[in-house]
């Protein structure tokens, strides 16, 4: 089982629900998102982009891109960073060393440092006191090893996890239930009865800096709505 | 010229230690003090760090390694000196650097010590560091460069270990050296010579590798496109060369002191034409890299070079023009017969090699590897922002660039190596012997 993503880029909006939803089921500290929306070539969101009065705005979501070569797991020192028996890359919250060195090897910019108490900079950038956003539970893998924790400890490495805390339960992660136009498709890449499985055998999809050899299980379908 | 500083140093030491002859043990215990504040400082800064996160530091997640690791580099480069120089002797014969085998040594372990000591405050989790023993992952250069670094902090010290045994015996003192009292002092001095000589081609390969696998961790990025590239290792090895031995040849200076100069100048200017010999290849090495970026002219690799000629071209500039300045000086028979310039030629490449290290991460972290072109609409290279890590009224979150210079905080935790390698060379030098007289 290799459980991917695949996201239609004609679909998405820009509205950034995913990214909300998935920082706030994943508990995540003010500044820290493991999701992210932009529109490519425009410093605003949201702006159109274009020569010669011939303009367009795309919209690309990135988060963790899962790849198969992942250099994140490979220079982690302590193998806290690991690949799951579904293909999912995970950081071992209680491992981590806080080298930083899957940051440096990430291509992506995906992964978040705890560079203070999550918890203190939720207080002090204001949020509610006595209200504990995100999923409460910790979830633990077969091994035992904390993949999910509301409030992650100072100093380490967290990313997404593609929502370890419902996707181990058969549910889908936020980012899928949260987007209103249905840009994204979540499943096993591996069955081709997949809907996801499906589209990256029959669709033309692309990834991220596939020139270096990352091979991410997250995809995308080229916009092709023409510029205007 | 005896004064209250010298009375924990026997008689015998007033005889045969030039130092204290040519500078009173005094100006030593002024060093230990300069760098115990240092030591001490930084650690208690350090403690602060711990309390509250590396949230006190200018790092975050788009520029996610900062001084520390640049401080890291550059001791790990200048540790390269004592193996170098001792295996000079050995194996090459070049008998004039002899006198300086145990100060090359010191300096060496020194430095290994000091480059291990930086590496604890840049880690989130220092209180999980025993996880690299109980969970190595062998697939990460981090671990080979653990490896390696220990293996050269103890060859180091077996070679400063094994070339005072002779000495310890003949004062009856030393540290661990039980196991010497059976013997008389000619079969000491014996393993003495066949073991300093072992040791330092044991730790030939070592001191090689140290440098290759420090170069490895950053080379081995595809994300980033200034150190991905094959000519790091070699160039790291190139500039610990001359860093090195600039090292053992500005401790030999300082501790040989200018009355005795010219004793000892034949040494002194063969380890000057080494450092400007190890120069010529650096530069060599750094001009292909910069070639090969700009010659197939990705965008990518033309947006490192604006960083590393724009942006921070004056910082490129110390890495180049001083280090080229102590090179040229340092091939003319004229600077190398002075004891001030070569003093100067070696200050200057330390701050040049160091402004190579902070160059090893400035135009790296501020050049996003996910950068997008949108052919057909003009955009080239977009960097897709990062989320910094911090929330500050008034301040981006996303960014595509990061204006890192390191916090005070930072910049007084990474004093703890220097802190470290000075107190240590200079506690070693005010102990034992470390210039025995010439036979």
């Amino acid at each position: 089982m290799r459980l991917g993503m695949v996201i239609d880029l004609d679909k998405c909006i820009g509205c950034r629900t995913c990214a909300v939803a998935c920082k706030s089921h994943n508990a995540q500290p003010p500044g820290t998102w493991w999701n992210r929306v932009f529109t490519p070539g425009s410093t605003f969101h949201q702006a159109a982009v274009g020569k010669d009065g011939r303009l367009q705005m795309n919209f690309l979501p990135v988060s963790c891109q899962m790849c198969d070569n992942a250099p994140c797991e490979k220079v982690c020192p302590v193998g806290a960073t690991y690949t799951d028996e579904r293909g999912v890359i995970l950081v071992d919250y209680e491992r981590c060393i806080g080298c930083r060195y899957c940051i440096a090897a990430c291509p992506y910019g995906v992964r978040q440092f705890n560079w203070e108490d999550p918890k203190k900079a939720k207080q002090r950038a204001g949020y509610k006191t006595g209200y504990e956003y995100g999923h409460p539970e910790d979830f633990r893998d077969k091994d035992g090893r904390l993949s999910y924790t509301p409030n992650r400890p100072v100093g380490v490495v967290e990313k997404c996890t593609f929502c370890i805390q419902y996707t181990s339960k058969g549910e889908a992660p936020a980012c899928i239930r949260s987007c209103p136009s249905r840009a994204r498709i979540f499943g096993d890449l591996d069955d081709p009865e997949s809907e996801a499985g499906r589209i990256i055998r029959e669709r033309q999809v692309f990834r991220l800096k596939e020139e270096l050899g990352t091979q991410p299980k997250v995809y995308y379908l080229a916009p092709v709505k023409p510029a205007r | 010229m005896v004064s209250n500083s010298t009375q924990t140093i026997t008689s015998k030491d007033i005889q045969t230690t030039s130092f204290l002859r040519a500078n009173p043990g005094r100006k030593l215990n002024m060093v230990l003090a300069f760098a115990a504040v240092l030591l001490l400082v930084s650690l208690v800064t350090w403690g602060y760090q711990l309390k509250s996160g590396l949230i006190v530091t200018n790092m975050r997640n788009s520029f996610s390694w900062g001084l520390y690791i640049a401080t890291f580099a550059f001791f790990v480069g200048i540790a390269a000196g004592g193996l170098i120089v001792s295996s000079s002797v050995y194996l090459f014969n070049i008998e004039k650097l002899k006198p300086f085998t145990r100060i090359a040594s010191l300096s060496a372990f020194a430095c290994t010590l000091g480059a291990g000591a930086m590496i604890l405050p840049d880690m989130g989790r220092v209180d999980r560091v025993y996880n690299i023993i109980l969970h190595p992952n062998f697939k990460s250069p981090l671990v080979w460069d653990v490896i390696v670094i220990t293996s050269y902090m103890i060859v180091t010290y077996l070679s400063v270990y094994v070339q005072l045994l002779p000495d310890w015996k003949k004062e009856g003192r030393g540290f661990l050296n039980g196991w010497t009292k059976t013997r008389t002092l000619e079969e000491i001095e014996g393993i003495s010579k066949k073991w300093s000589k072992r040791v330092s081609i044991i730790g030939l390969p070592i001191a090689i590798l140290i440098h290759t696998v420090t170069a490895l961790i950053f080379a081995t990025q595809a994300s980033r496109g200034w150190w991905n590239t094959a000519v790091l290792p070699p160039d790291f090895i190139s500039v610990a060369v001359a860093s090195g031995t600039a090292l053992v040849l500005l401790i030999a200076l300082l501790f040989v002191g200018k009355d005795r100069f010219a004793e000892y100048q034949e040494a002194f200017k063969t380890m000057a034409l080494i450092v400007a010999g190890a120069l010529v290849v650096h530069f060599f090495f750094a001009a292909m890299d910069l070639l090969i970026h700009w010659w197939w002219g990705k965008p990518e690799a033309h947006e490192v070079l604006s960083l590393v000629f724009g942006r921070y071209g004056l910082v490129y500039a110390t890495e180049i023009f001083l280090p080229a300045f102590t090179m040229i000086y340092f091939f003319s028979q004229k600077s190398k017969s002075s004891f001030n310039m070569l003093i100067l030629g070696c200050s200057l490449l330390f701050i040049g090699v160091f402004a190579h290290r902070m160059m090893l991460m400035f135009p790296s972290f501020n050049a996003i590897p996910l950068s997008l072109s949108l052919p057909g609409i003009g955009i080239e290279n977009w960097a897709y922002p990062i989320a910094m890590g911090e929330f500050q009224e008034g301040l981006p979150v996303f960014v595509s660039t990061w204006a890192y210079s390191p916090t005070l905080v930072e910049s007084t935790i990474a004093l703890l190596p220097f802190g470290l390698v000075i107190f240590v060379i200079a506690l070693a030098l005010k102990t034992y012997n470390f210039l025995p007289e010439k036979n």
